[in-house]
């Protein structure tokens, strides 16, 4: 191998070491398992709650972190 | 006077001794070099800096053996303790090590400069060292014209250890042949005079070069060629030791109290050091002997007996001073105070915290949280409110709708003295520091810089709010005093909400920043119920249609300053190191994203 090439092999290493501190497909699970926890959570919440202020605040929240789960499941298949 | 004259002096004498004497030009050439393999061996270490070595010395921090352990085995591989101190000092100052470990780590680097000693002594004296200078010199130089900064660095690092053993190696030749034509052995003083002539020089040799590893390799060469007596090697290894405190305590100038207290710890330790040294000498030499002995040196091998007898004093001085090093700490605190700490002075930004991007990261993060802090008090007391009301009520829309006390200050002179001040200090250091910063890191300095004017517009926003707010919440009109209520309210929750996801600790940080979603989408809805519930009591008459301008107005001020809040606390809480929060920022939602769930 020419030395070169030695370099180039070593550029690529290190170049994917610092493509690898990038987010990784394994965060991103962790992320969604943290948001479908969250989200079952309002669901249980808004189940219990008759108070209209507080069911409206609830599933305005429960709005936010579906399109949230949405958003991070799309990351992680263009992953 | 003295600093004037000193340079041309020392460049005088050192142009006079190449005339007199190419072999004292030939050593004075290896120390050079020499001291060039340390700067690039140093930035060689710094380009690995903003990872693994930042993670390993915070987790060095919890016990005082792992700060010296870190102190030993970091010094040992970069074999230069200033780096160690630099890099200390710097994370002392970003206020992520506390002085104790700080100091631990400073007598471990103490233990692991000795490793140098034993690396000339048993390998760089014995070979032909120049033999393996010169392949890493040249892979040192090709890595080090590369575009990734790991190969950079790796590069410089080879480059540095091949110019390291290449200074050591016209230091040698150098000796061998001084030797020759004059005998500075000859020189040699006898006695407790002796010892401290040459503890003296030891100390001066090491403030010229800077380096107490230089000072040392100079002792083990001249030791090997028989150029100065086995007793004066050990006194000028006392004065080196003793020297590379004045280098320290002149890096520490630079430094908050936090790194000067450090160097004065460094000082003491080499001091005591020292003193025990010279004090016990003839102790020290027996036990060198009898350690030589058991560890099978000969007893003619001055070069090793030197090392062992630089290690054995630096272990005493580490035993004695470990079971001392709360109470040093403590001494050191209460004789070098820090000033009374005004809310308007920066906290944490500090020259010696630009040496490294990580701890400019930090303690700009620090610093940021710190103007956030003091907007904080600014923006409760312009919506009327204390600190405490907002973060300790129990009903917050209760203690608004009952409060209707005045706070009466004069909010252009505190934001001029409690939060532009800081928010200068912050762009000048941001300014400074971006210089020294890679490229995978300005995205979040510049992150960071967005957030501190963030707040800044909040504080702005918060005064133009003030004079309505103040007005209505004490009007007789029911409608429009809970209206501004209702705005006070909504400042006060977001500002208690940041609170709460900062400070649980059980609260994973991505989460906290993605909750801060919901919170814009809250807002959203507040806005939407707003607008039917002005148009309602407009048309019913029950406010003026003066009131419902000024209510519109100032909604606007209020939903601005909530989203910067909330965007600042997003980029607070982010952080580059913790990957989760890094995804967590890729799936925050954007202002149509937010605008589309808060619809019902």
């Amino acid at each position: 191998m020419k030395f070169s090439e030695l370099v180039e092999k070593a550029e690529k290493l290190v170049g994917k070491y610092e493509k690898g501190r990038r987010i990784k497909p394994r965060k991103l699970d962790k992320l969604q398992q943290l948001l479908s926890d969250k989200k079952s959570r309002y669901q249980a919440k808004l189940a219990e709650t008759d108070d209209p202020g507080k069911r409206q605040k609830l599933e305005t929240r429960l709005r936010v972190v579906t399109a949230q789960l949405e958003k991070s499941k799309h990351l992680r298949k263009v992953d | 006077m003295l600093k004037k004259t000193l340079l041309p002096t020392i460049l005088l004498i050192l142009a006079y001794g190449f005339w007199v004497s190419p072999d004292f030009k030939e050593i004075a050439a290896g120390v050079s070099i020499f001291l060039f393999g340390m700067l690039f061996l140093e930035d060689g270490f710094k380009a690995f800096t903003g990872g693994v070595l930042e993670k390993l010395l915070q987790k060095t921090t919890d016990k005082t053996w792992k700060s010296l352990l870190f102190g030993v085995v970091s010094t040992s591989i970069m074999q230069s303790s200033s780096l160690v101190s630099v890099i200390t000092i710097s994370f002392i100052s970003a206020g992520l090590v506390t002085l104790v470990a700080g100091i631990g780590i400073i007598f471990g680097a103490n233990i692991g400069t000795t490793t140098g000693a034993w690396l000339v002594a048993a390998f760089g004296l014995k070979v032909k060292i120049s033999a393996y200078a010169m392949p890493m010199l040249v892979f040192g130089i090709v890595l080090s014209f590369q575009k990734s900064k790991y190969l950079k660095g790796a590069g410089a690092v080879l480059a540095g250890l091949g110019f390291l053993f290449l200074g050591i190696h016209y230091m040698k030749e150098g000796f061998e042949a001084f030797k020759d034509s004059f005998d500075l052995a000859s020189l040699a003083v006898g006695g407790y005079p002796g010892l401290f002539l040459f503890a003296a020089i030891g100390a001066a040799a090491t403030v010229v070069m800077q380096s107490s590893h230089a000072t040392l390799v100079l002792i083990l060469t001249a030791l090997a060629a028989s150029q100065i007596t086995y007793e004066n090697g050990l006194a000028l290894a006392i004065g080196a030791n003793v020297g590379t405190t004045i280098t320290a305590i002149i890096g520490s100038l630079s430094a908050n109290i936090q790194g000067r207290r450090l160097a004065g710890a460094h000082l003491i330790f080499n001091i005591v050091t020292g003193v025990v040294a010279i004090a016990f000498i003839n102790q020290f030499v027996v036990a060198v002997d009898a350690v030589s002995n058991s560890v099978g040196i000969a007893a003619d091998n001055y070069t090793m007996k030197l090392a062992v007898f630089h290690t054995l004093f630096n272990l005493v001085g580490v035993l004695l001073m470990v079971p001392l090093i709360h109470k040093l700490s403590d001494f050191l605190i209460k004789s070098l105070p820090e000033k009374a700490k005004d809310l308007a002075e920066p906290l944490y930004l500090s020259e010696a915290a630009i040496e490294f991007p990580e701890t400019v990261l930090k303690s700009l993060k620090k610093e940021v949280w710190h103007l956030f802090d003091s907007a904080f008090e600014l923006m409760a007391h312009g919506i009327n409110l204390h600190r405490t009301e907002i973060l300790k009520s129990e009903d917050l829309q209760k203690t608004i709708d009952n409060d209707r006390e005045v706070h009466d200050f004069d909010m252009d002179e505190l934001y001029e003295s409690k939060v532009k001040i800081l928010y200068s200090a912050i762009v000048d250091f941001i300014s400074n520091s971006q210089a020294h910063m890679p490229s995978d890191f300005s995205e979040e300095l510049f992150r960071l810089r967005k957030a501190a004017g963030e707040i800044v517009e909040c504080v702005k926003h918060i005064k133009h709010l003030r004079k309505n707010a103040t007005k209505y919440m004490l009007s007789d009109n029911e409608h429009i005093r809970d209206e501004y209520n209702k705005l006070r309210y909504q400042i006060a929750m977001i500002l208690r909400e940041i609170y709460r996801l900062r400070g649980e600790e059980d609260i994973d940080h991505s989460i906290a920043i993605l909750e801060m979603d919901e919170l814009k989408a809250e807002i959203q809805s507040a806005h939407t119920d707003l607008d039917v519930r002005i148009t309602g009591i407009l048309r019913d008459d029950r406010i003026t249609p003066t009131m419902a301008t000024s209510l519109l107005n100032d909604f606007n001020y209020v939903d601005e300053t909530s989203r910067h809040l909330l965007d600042t606390a997003q980029a607070l809480m982010f952080s580059h190191s913790d990957l989760i929060a890094e995804a967590a920022q890729e799936v925050v939602l954007d202002e149509d994203e937010i605008e589309k769930a808060s619809a019902a």
